[in-house]
């Protein structure tokens, strides 16, 4: 029983991974813990059901045309609500991306209804890989690596590109970035576009793993959430490993200690990792020269 | 001289006009020559949204009664809030249904939250409340409240049924349980072990889950390690859906039993991939085909009236919910009042009027329905009827 809730833990992780992976992409740049990543992710998902549901679109074109009005939602989102706040603090950005989340909620609701609905996928989410008398669905096994994939291509995206080293820079100090020639309000829509493709991937796959409906986001965005605090808001392999452990941790506490706490043991952890490490697992302790 | 006497002739005259125009202080409340006003709280938003399919159905309804003349010459006009299954919100409407428009009685209004925040609020208005909370906890009848009037069959005692069809006759002695961490679980729980206790058994797991939980892959483990060969599903059909997939993940396949909330064969099928054939219901209602009179009845109001509308379980329940109380309006007569109104649903004794179980009303006891069958979910999603009606509350 213990290979198996680990090696189910592991698989769930990578779900929470991959949503903190979109949203440690947005606090990187800009400061801004997105709130409405969740329902942003969910709209995409929803925008995928519809192709391939209502207009009989195969699935890699879906999965294309949603990537790119994922980009679209994301970009726009910053242009038209974040950019055109007046002298913004963090905080009131914060609370725009929440108000946007109702928006989504509301819009979905309205669109789709609230029933659930099955999200046609090529990979089965019943079928199992085996491995020494452990199993792991095919999807779940896909869902780590495509957000192990996922989570190399920006590291090295923002570790060599000259796109990558403008984010970073944009985050650490706006001003100095735009003196030194750094378009940071493209730079700030291009992150925002990257950040809700990574997310719309998140969704169609939780979507995948269980049903589609307007409220499917909610629980995996706070242990995304969690997941970030643990690895650390700022760094990128810290959203896998904290995803990982936070998946691995809640599972033996359910198969261990209590099925009914399990869902808050990501709250506790949270509660400890800012008591203990505030920055993470993996991210460097900084502070910022003012 | 002239202009006071002119001032005493207008006061006599107004006074004169108040005596004898009493019938709007006199009026009962939500009741005119025209109209009843029957009002209905259901989440048409947020998570348990998928719910307020059961208000819209129970629209179809009246809209149906309406046009075939109304009742006594009145017609039944419907109010219909979202109150998106939070209590407060519910709480508000009821103050704005009872203080501002003047509603004579409620239908439905799904949740037991939301119903529990202003049931006590409508008793002391004497607001009539007809299938209130759509729900089978035992909070609509102890304390027996005469103004209630309650049609869904106890959640305790249609767990305590499925437990005895599965022990009598599939021969289903390990039996488990998956359920809702809140009232609506905890009460299906209470049945199973209620079965148990009088057998002399115990039942081998009891694994709850909340209502946000997204991962039941270490649930499904303690199920399967736990041997049931049959678990008892008192959960909501995202709940279902996962917990079935886990557990054909790990090869575990158990007979699975479910309550009539999760009666929706299509969706569940559907959204289980066909994981829910097989599954046994408790399923008081008529099934979606039926060729009763009055599905048929519906079905055409739904063609005519609200065609963009899924024909679900969920939706024409909302008929069945407003049944009962376009019966007691009908027997109350045109005199409507509370009084005569609660004075005519105790009438109703073994009522087969409607697509359920029969109804019986009296004085002393108000729990409407008190039967259930149990269905098989098909690999096309319909349902196979097992059983006739079985007599489930004392």
């Amino acid at each position: 029983m213990l290979g198996q809730l680990i090696v189910s833990g592991l698989a769930v992780g990578a779900c929470y991974s991959l949503l903190a992976l979109a949203m440690v992409i947005i606090y990187k740049t800009s400061d801004v813990l997105n709130f409405a990543q969740g329902e942003m992710a969910m709209i995409s998902t929803y925008v995928a059901f519809t192709l391939m549901e209502s207009h009989h679109v195969p699935f890699q074109w879906a999965v294309i045309l949603t990537f790119l009005f994922a980009i679209l939602l994301g970009a726009s989102f910053e242009f038209v609500f974040l950019r055109q706040a007046k002298e913004p603090t963090v905080l009131g950005l914060i609370i725009i991306t929440l108000g946007f989340e109702m928006i989504l909620m509301g819009f979905a609701g309205w669109k789709w209804g609230p029933d659930q609905r099955s999200l046609d996928f090529p990979v089965s989410n019943i079928e199992t890989y085996n491995l020494f008398g452990l199993v792991m669905s095919k999807i779940n096994f896909w869902t780590i690596v495509i957000s192990l994939v996922l989570m190399f291509i920006l590291f090295l995206f923002f570790r060599y590109t000259k796109v990558g080293v403008a984010m970073r820079a944009t985050q650490q100090n706006q001003l100095a970035a735009r003196v030194m020639g750094i378009r940071t309000k493209w730079i700030l829509s291009f992150t925002w576009a990257i950040s809700s493709m990574v997310g719309a991937v998140a969704g169609m796959l939780i979507a995948a793993l269980g049903v589609l409906d307007p409220t499917m986001m909610m629980d995996p965005l706070l242990k995304s959430f969690a997941s970030a605090v643990l690895g650390g808001m700022t760094s990128l392999p810290g959203t896998a490993v904290g995803g990982a452990m936070l998946g691995i941790i809640e599972n033996l506490f359910g198969g261990y200690v209590s099925l009914a706490f399990k869902s808050v043991v990501a709250f506790a952890v949270i509660v400890l990792m800012l008591c203990i490490k505030p920055s993470g697992l993996l991210a460097k302790h900084y502070v910022k020269k003012v | 001289m002239l202009k006071r006497d002119l001032v005493l002739v207008c006061l006599l005259a107004l006074a004169a006009f108040l005596m004898t125009t009493p019938v709007s202080a006199e009026q009962v409340r939500g009741v005119t020559d025209t109209e009843i006003l029957i009002g209905q709280t259901g989440p048409q938003t947020g998570p348990a949204a998928a719910w307020g399919a059961v208000a819209r159905g129970s629209g179809l309804f009246f809209k149906g009664i309406n046009d075939e003349g109304g009742i006594h010459g009145r017609k039944i006009k419907y109010l219909l809030r979202d109150d998106g299954y939070q209590p407060a919100k519910t709480k508000a409407i009821g103050t704005e249904f009872v203080e501002q428009i003047g509603i004579f009685g409620v239908v439905g209004c799904v949740g037991v939250g939301p119903g529990m925040s202003v049931r006590d609020y409508y008793t002391e208005n004497k607001v009539l409340m007809v299938s209130f909370g759509c729900s089978g906890v035992t909070n609509w009848i102890q304390p027996f409240n005469r103004y209630i009037f309650p049609v869904y069959q106890l959640y305790v005692d249609e767990a305590k049924a499925l437990t005895r069809y599965f022990y009598e006759n599939m021969k289903l002695k390990k039996v488990a349980v998956f359920y809702q961490n809140d009232d609506y679980g905890k009460q299906g729980l209470e049945g199973v072990e209620r079965y148990e206790k009088e057998k002399g058994l115990k039942v081998v797991a009891t694994v709850s889950a909340e209502v946000t939980d997204r991962d039941l892959s270490s649930h499904a483990l303690k199920l399967k390690e736990s041997g049931a060969e049959a678990v008892v599903l008192w959960a909501m059909p995202t709940h279902g859906a996962l917990l079935l997939a886990e557990c054909a993940k790990i090869g575990y396949k158990p007979q699975f039993g479910t309550s009539s909330t999760l009666s929706d064969g299509p969706l569940m099928m559907s959204i289980t991939k066909g994981l829910w054939a097989g599954m046994i219901n408790s399923f008081p209602i008529e099934t979606p085909d039926s060729n009763h009179p009055l599905m048929v009845k519906y079905r055409a109001w739904h063609q005519k009236y609200e065609p963009n509308e899924r024909w679900g379980t969920f939706y024409y329940s909302g008929c069945l919910y407003a049944e009962p109380l376009a019966e007691g309006l009908r027997r109350a007569g045109r005199n409507l009042t509370p009084e005569t109104f609660i004075k005519a649903m105790e009438t109703i004794r073994d009522w087969k009027g409607a697509i359920g179980a029969p109804i019986t009303f009296t004085p002393t006891d108000h729990q409407g329905c008190k039967d259930t069958r149990f269905a098989q979910v098909q690999p096309d999603g319909s349902m196979k009827i097992l059983t006739d009606w079985v007599r489930i509350t004392k």
